[in-house]
């Protein structure tokens, strides 16, 4: 089957700015947080999944890191660990749910807010350049090639920053797969997909066997249909 | 050795990635840029410009790279400003600003800036920025030195021409300062294909173990540094100490020549008296450039260790790394960022610590190899030349595009 619209693949690449805003303690760490400009949550968010992609690590973000290795406040790094990115569509709602579980910490723990850390964070954000590769898909082999051919740096353009950065409310693959295919089940399986707990790796891996099952999926159905017949 | 081909790091980095490379020089193509630093040959900052000059070129941006000239009396300042910048307690007198400013004028009197992008290294050539005026370029001032804790008066001097950059480059947060100009940064890097990183046959390592009368059956463990009380070369052979009560294991400090550094030459005294006794310590002074040597000696090593007291980035770290050897690495200045304990190698706090994780990863190979291969992708994808290219290639587009979050192109 043919897409109304081909699929075009886009990478976006990174170059990361120091906002010159730190943070040495809890308060000032929440403080800044409420302050910081979008693209500095979002690089610290996934600056690890994003550069460590040959394996998954112990923390899923710099925050939890930070946390955890330089305070030593192991339950609250892992509940910044454990955020699950995918419940926000955007970057303002996300930033309130970390302010939100530093917060509540603090509140549990009031004595926690001024212990210094080893050493401060620095606030970073990202200078996201984005451009086209040359790979287009008509129909899904097509795109499952393409996925193939791609950088992981377009796979996280089209899963993680069409989504967080530009205000996409799903990723881009399930949104082509809906519009020009009408196969909303196949476009929900890859929006489940929990793309945190993957290496970037793995995850192309488990977009294309979604697509290949699916694909099988119908030929199954034709199969019937025929014997049937 | 021969400069590499920008072919050949395509074979090292994933092909998507090096893809993405190429597509990026696409977009600056035909842009002429200057790098600018103090010195031609000798030091990191020339190695890494006489890799980095002839791969843009080839990617079709229209490198130069210019020195400039300085007396004795000059380059003497800048030393002295460098350790200041380095926090070191050393007089600055109003002679020495006297001196720099001539300097800077007389290099401005010799030098031209009809480029797109003039890219000033260090702090030695920063007050070429009076050239600004007459220049359509945009400036930046590319900083590879520690400057998180400088003297004020030098760093207020300096800043005076920083800040009339159009941008800035450091090479960890950390070390950057409070400054009216954008702040990138980005990572110092590793080249492969050079002697001190390209594969090597095991017929070379052999070679050079048997130089050196290493015993290949027995765990070797390596510090590769020089001579400096802040790598910790004491607190090595102590670490080394507690290790060889249970494993009978050699240990070998190699590092550069000390002879024209009397505190280098007190460090190395120390370290042979300290090592006094022991056929299994190798105390190696390594002539300059060493690099086949260093490459072999990390490559054989069963434990790469790196016990440093301070540090600015670690290339040494980078380079062991990216042989896929278990490191072992004080918790100190650059080396946090690529030693991620228990995934990419491990990080330590004392000689105790060390002689606990050295022994850990004797006795634990399956451990050793999964970080050391960890260790060899973190590099892969952040810390060898080809990000630095990228980077590079990046900061040229965000010139063109000031402000902006996100750039389509």
């Amino acid at each position: 089957m043919r897409a109304k619209v081909p699929f075009e693949f886009y990478t976006s690449s990174q170059l990361v700015e120091i906002t010159g805003r730190r943070a040495i303690d809890l308060k000032e760490f929440v403080s800044v947080m409420k302050e910081i400009e979008e693209s500095s949550i979002f690089y610290h968010i996934h600056h690890a999944f994003r550069e460590h992609h040959f394996a998954p690590g112990e923390y899923s973000n710099d925050y939890a890191h930070w946390v955890g290795e330089e305070l030593g406040e192991n339950a609250l790094a892992e509940k910044l660990t454990n955020i699950n990115i995918k419940d926000f569509s955007d970057l303002g709602a996300l930033r309130k749910k970390l302010v939100e579980i530093v917060e509540a910490h603090l509140q549990a723990n009031p004595g926690n807010g001024e212990v210094q850390a080893k050493h401060k964070f620095y606030f970073c954000k990202n200078i996201g350049v984005v451009q086209s590769t040359k790979y287009i898909a008509w129909d899904l082999e097509e795109f499952c090639a393409g996925l193939k051919k791609v950088g992981l740096r377009s796979l996280f353009f089209h899963f993680f920053e069409a989504r967080l950065r530009l205000g996409r409310k799903s990723n881009d693959f399930s949104d082509w797969i809906k519009d020009n295919f009408g196969d909303e089940t196949l476009a929900r399986r890859i929006e489940a997909l929990d793309p945190y707990i993957y290496t970037m790796d793995q995850l192309r891996d488990k977009i294309i066997a979604l697509i290949g099952g699916e694909k099988e999926t119908l030929l199954a159905k034709v199969f019937k249909w025929l014997k049937v017949k | 050795m021969a400069q590499s081909k920008i072919s050949e790091y395509a074979k090292i980095i994933r092909p998507q990635n090096f893809d993405e490379i190429m597509m990026l020089a696409e977009r600056v193509k035909g842009k002429r840029v200057k790098m600018v630093n103090a010195t031609a040959v000798g030091g990191g900052v020339a190695e890494i410009l006489t890799r980095v000059v002839p791969l843009f070129n080839e990617l079709g941006v229209k490198t130069k790279w210019d020195v400039i000239k300085g007396s004795g009396p000059f380059f003497g300042v800048t030393k002295t400003f460098h350790n200041a910048l380095h926090g070191a307690p050393v007089e600055i007198t109003p002679e020495m600003y006297k001196i720099f400013n001539e300097a800077t004028e007389a290099n401005l009197a010799e030098m031209t800036f009809d480029d797109d992008v003039v890219i000033i290294h260090d702090p030695q050539p920063a007050g070429l920025i009076a050239a600004r005026e007459k220049s359509k370029a945009k400036w930046v001032w590319r900083c590879h030195i520690d400057t998180s804790h400088p003297q004020p008066d030098v760093w207020t001097f300096l800043k005076g021409f920083v800040g009339r950059y159009d941008a800035s480059i450091f090479s960890t947060p950390w070390f950057a300062r409070d400054l009216p100009i954008p702040q990138y940064f980005i990572y110092p890097a590793i080249d492969p294909l050079a002697e001190k990183n390209r594969e090597l046959s095991a017929h070379e390592i052999d070679a050079v173990l048997r130089k050196y009368q290493l015993d290949r059956s027995r765990p070797l463990i390596t510090q590769i540094s020089r001579f400096d009380h802040l790598k910790d070369p004491v607190g090595v052979i102590e670490a080394y100490r507690l290790v060889k009560k249970t494993i009978n294991c050699q240990l070998v400090l190699a590092g550069g020549g000390a002879s024209d550094d009397p505190e280098g030459t007190q460090v190395l005294n120390r370290v042979q008296e300290a090592a006094a006794g022991d056929p299994d310590i190798h105390i190696l002074l390594l002539p300059p450039f060493a690099d086949l040597e260093i490459n072999a000696l990390q490559r054989a090593s069963t434990v790469v260790l790196q016990k440093s007291l301070r540090e600015g980035f670690g290339l040494t770290v980078t380079e062991a790394l990216w042989k896929a050897k278990p490191v072992v690495a004080s918790a100190v200045g650059g080396i946090t960022l690529q030693v991620i304990h228990n995934f990419t190698g491990m990080l330590v706090h004392s000689i105790e610590g060390a002689a606990y994780q050295i022994r850990y990863l004797i006795n634990n190979p399956q451990i050793a190899k999964k970080l050391g291969e960890y260790g060899r992708e973190h590099v892969r994808e952040k810390f060898l030349i080809t990000r630095k290219l990228r980077n590079y290639l990046l900061l040229f587009i965000a010139l063109d595009n000031p402000g902006k979050d996100v750039i389509q192109l």
